[in-house]
């Protein structure tokens, strides 16, 4: 042995200090050079566990990122969703508003035309059966109404009034099958009674079979009777029929009115108190 | 036997990859869990100084590439480390925890230190606020963990020597 045992360990470390120190001065001279063979050794080798380490930190923070951007859009879609419910329900507010002056305009326009007080009322019921049709309003007598008063929607003449309450009316539908109004047949001014048939509308009876009458006619009020304005549509004629035995025909009216969709009525109520 | 020059190389580069890389993750990069310093204070407990020192100066090398250190920092100062628990393992009995525990905190701080004062003679850059900032914290974390690694270490050496361990010096 070159060196006495007991040296040993202190040669060994006096010359891997060395060694460090070597290096260091090396490294502090050399600044600039080019990696050393070693550490360029020591890089390569770690590299295939570094890119495993930054594939998988990569899959982790994709993951993660993608279960924030999921939470995030959850929540958004949530956020959109209820703003959507929003807008939905303002947009229904403002078709609403303008079904409602649409209505209203016609309401007026025929105010106009007829020369009445018109009550605007509100449908607030249905009588659903077969054959009785009639209706509720939220207007009676402290509004001005009475029982006779001929009843209209924008789409045409509805019905009358049969019972008058203080704040309730019953208006009684055209199609009712008690329902009898005087009418004629706008194009060939053949006059005749419209009649309620309950679920299929309405029967223009008492025209004669010599008369002509095509489908498609308007059936206007005949303003006979003292109870509806001449002129205001109730239907037009559906089916005709000559080959029935007697001395009229049968013919068949579809009501102008969608009794279904009725949602407001105007009352016309003569103006007895107007002053010229 | 040459396995352990050829074993113990590779698995202290592995160690000191996994250090650098996947264990600062846990502390954001803010503080260094050198389980590195820890082995070679084992090496200097347990193992025969030829195998240690040599084990600990590719330690400090590996440890200075990974990091991208001054070539030789590292080396330098795991080789004094070593060395250092060479001696303290000869004059005490090296089994007891908190023997490990203080220890391996003195080594850690010492090594700040050592790094800090490399850096004011070399570069002429204060780095006193970082033994607080990083060197004291690093060293209760290390000395936190040491027992746990010495136990690790020490369950390794046992498998690799098939069941007989080099005793405690």
């Amino acid at each position: 042995m070159m060196f006495p045992k007991k040296y040993w360990t202190i040669t060994l470390a006096s010359l891997l200090i060395l060694a460090a120190l070597i290096m260091i001065s090396y490294h502090a001279t050399k600044q600039d050079s080019d990696t050393g063979f070693f550490r360029r050794l020591v890089l390569e080798a770690a590299w295939p566990l570094e890119s495993l380490k930054n594939t998988s930190l990569k899959a982790l923070r994709e993951s993660w990122d993608r279960y924030l951007f999921l939470i995030g859009l959850e929540a958004e879609n949530r956020r959109l969703r209820k703003e959507n419910h929003l807008l939905e329900n303002q947009l229904v507010q403002y078709r609403e508003g303008y079904l409602d002056a649409l209505r209203l305009r016609k309401i007026l326009k025929l105010q106009e035309q007829l020369d009445i007080i018109p009550v605007i009322a509100e449908v607030i019921d249905r009588e659903q059966s077969p054959l009785f049709k009639s209706i509720l309003i939220d207007k009676g007598t402290a509004h001005g109404l009475k029982v006779g008063l001929p009843v209209l929607s924008d789409q045409g003449i509805a019905g009358r009034i049969t019972e008058c309450s203080w704040h309730i009316s019953r208006i009684m539908l055209v199609v009712d099958v008690n329902s009898n109004v005087s009418v004629l047949l706008q194009r060939s001014r053949t006059h005749g009674v419209l009649q309620g048939a309950g679920a299929a509308g309405c029967r223009l009876k008492y025209v004669p079979k010599a008369e002509e009458v095509k489908v498609g006619d308007a059936v206007i009020s005949s303003g006979l009777g003292g109870i509806f304005p001449k002129g205001i549509i109730l239907g037009v004629v559906a089916a005709v029929d000559k080959k029935e035995g007697g001395f009229f025909q049968r013919i068949d009216v579809q009501p102008s009115v969608d009794f279904g969709k009725l949602e407001e009525v105007v009352v016309l109520n003569p103006q007895k108190d107007r002053k010229p | 036997m040459m396995y352990p020059y050829l074993f113990l190389p590779l698995a202290g580069l592995l160690l000191v990859i996994f250090q650098t890389s996947v264990l600062n993750i846990f502390f954001m990069g803010r503080i260094n869990v050198e389980i590195s310093l820890i082995l070679v204070i084992y090496a200097g407990f347990r193992m025969n100084v030829l195998q240690g020192a040599l084990f600990s100066f590719l330690l400090g090398f590996f440890l200075d590439c990974a990091m991208g250190s001054i070539s030789g920092l590292f080396t330098l100062i795991y080789v004094c480390i070593f060395f250092i628990s060479v001696l303290v393992s000869i004059r005490v009995y090296a089994e007891q925890i908190s023997l490990i525990i203080g220890f391996s905190f003195l080594c850690s701080i010492f090594e700040g230190l050592m790094i800090v004062l490399f850096f004011k003679i070399m570069y002429d850059i204060n780095m006193l606020g970082s033994i607080v900032q990083v060197f004291l914290p690093q060293a209760l974390v290390v000395s936190a963990l040491s027992p746990l690694f010495f136990k690790l270490f020490h369950f390794f050496e046992v498998s690799f020597h098939d069941g007989n361990p080099q005793p405690a010096k």
